[in-house]
């Protein structure tokens, strides 16, 4: 099995990050590239993405391609020798993050997890619609709002600049 | 301790955005006598595709909480979404490590929270196949034979397989059996499970759309006149950005229909792609 991934991790330890992935894991055989939806549609070459990352060519400050990955895991599951490359990118995209490169969706995502404890927004209509087919009523409570916000304070999300 | 087995965990996008998913959910659950509670105090699972995506220990901490109340409760967490399903049970796996305990447990020091690994968690579909074919055929009052179906069980519920362990790597057949269990036929479903494409949706709509319609039109080649799918991110796709005008059916709405659930009960006209067939 895997190590499990960092989880704190401090600055000194940014040169051991791509160590950290195991991307000696990838013989680059290309099955994550071959089974990848995003890749046949001009999206991201994932086995490319593993050779970067491992010879340290792939800058997480500007690098768009991480940013196209779908999340379905077809190549980790597909993966003969444990890569593991969605988890790879999901590590890669936590480093850009910090570093300033996301999606502007994702950052409003964020936000809305930041405020309300919840990544979808509560409407009139979505009040409306519960109380027509009578669910209860849909709202995270106060004190668990602050749990939320004490948890990403002291967590990577707590560290991103959102606006 | 209760003796409530389940607790119910419909996540964001359900109750927020498409909370008639979650009345037939309720409905099914309630007809099968499948006893639960609501979970306590939930927050979004911070979802695979975005969030975790930012935060890695955000996500491990944020589902530790959920999944501290759940085990506190002697309860198994039942999830409405793949996406929970996959953000809980992943999480519970990395969490089965002591020393990623250790330190998750100490980022929720300052709310209280202590997580000791004893949590459960469980896909809605899951569920309705456990209780088998002979007890949710009994339930079918009003069978489904209108529907020729194409299949997408979507990502998080087979993918990672090792992990998840509802559904096999290849030739997934569960929801095709739930499935037939209410009188539809299956026209469609894929040996390798496909992405709906919904990861990149608002990202990349370009792509997003690409993998979505190339389903779309296989389903159509197939004979396929509506999509099933147990998942409310599959769910958004199809029925909001498709522009192909196949209409999509929640598995539980399926169900409901069958057991007899009027339209107007379980909300089918918040449907944006009408169910014409």
């Amino acid at each position: 099995m895997r190590r499990p991934p960092p989880l704190v991790e401090e600055e000194r330890l940014r040169s051991e990050k791509l160590a950290r992935l195991e991307l000696w894991r990838c013989h680059q055989c290309g099955q994550c590239t071959a089974v990848c939806p995003s890749g046949k549609n001009g999206g991201i070459r994932t086995r490319e993405v593993l050779e970067r990352a491992a010879n340290g060519t792939l800058d997480t400050a500007s690098d768009e391609q991480i940013w196209q990955c779908l999340m379905c895991n077809s190549c980790s599951e597909r993966c003969e020798l444990d890569a593991d490359p969605a988890e790879v990118i999901t590590l890669l995209r936590n480093i850009a993050a910090e570093q300033g490169n996301l999606p502007d969706h994702f950052k409003e995502e964020a936000k809305l997890f930041l405020a309300t404890g919840l990544s979808f927004p509560i409407t009139g209509m979505t009040r409306k619609i519960r109380k027509e087919l009578g669910l209860p009523d849909l709202a995270v409570d106060q004190r668990t709002v602050e749990e939320v916000k004490l948890i990403v304070a002291g967590t990577r999300l707590g560290r991103l600049r959102l606006e | 301790m209760s003796d409530t087995r389940y607790l119910l965990f419909s996540g964001c996008l359900i109750p927020a955005r498409l909370p008639f998913l979650e009345r037939s959910s309720c409905f099914v659950l309630d007809r099968l006598g499948i006893r639960y509670e609501r979970l306590p105090d939930p927050t979004c699972c911070v979802e695979p595709i975005g969030l975790r995506s930012l935060g890695y220990d955000t996500w491990l901490a944020t589902t530790a909480r959920m999944l501290s109340i759940a085990e506190k409760r002697e309860a198994e967490i039942l999830s409405l979404c793949n996406g929970c399903f996959m953000s809980l049970k992943e999480a519970q796996h990395r969490l089965q490590d002591e020393s990623v305990r250790e330190q998750v447990n100490s980022i929720l020091a300052p709310t209280g929270v202590l997580y000791n690994a004893g949590a459960r968690v469980r896909h809605f579909s899951e569920i309705i196949a456990e209780t088998g074919s002979s007890r949710v055929r009994k339930e079918v009052i009003a069978p489904q034979e209108r529907f020729k179906l194409a299949i997408h069980p979507g990502c998080h519920l087979t993918r990672p397989s090792r992990v998840l362990q509802a559904e096999g790597r290849f030739e997934p057949k569960m929801i095709a059996t739930i499935a037939s269990w209410t009188g539809a036929s299956v026209a469609h479903s894929d040996d390798w499970p496909q992405c709906c494409g919904g990861g990149l949706a608002g990202v990349d709509d370009r792509i997003s759309n690409a993998v979505m319609e190339q389903n779309v039109t296989r389903f159509r080649e197939d004979g396929a006149n509506a999509i099933l799918t147990p998942c409310p991110f599959c769910f958004v796709q199809y029925d909001i950005r498709q522009r192909s005008g196949m209409p999509v059916l929640y598995l539980a709405e399926l169900l409901a229909l069958a057991f007899g659930a009027k339209p107007e009960e379980i909300g089918l006209k918040y449907h944006k792609t009408k169910l014409n067939v």
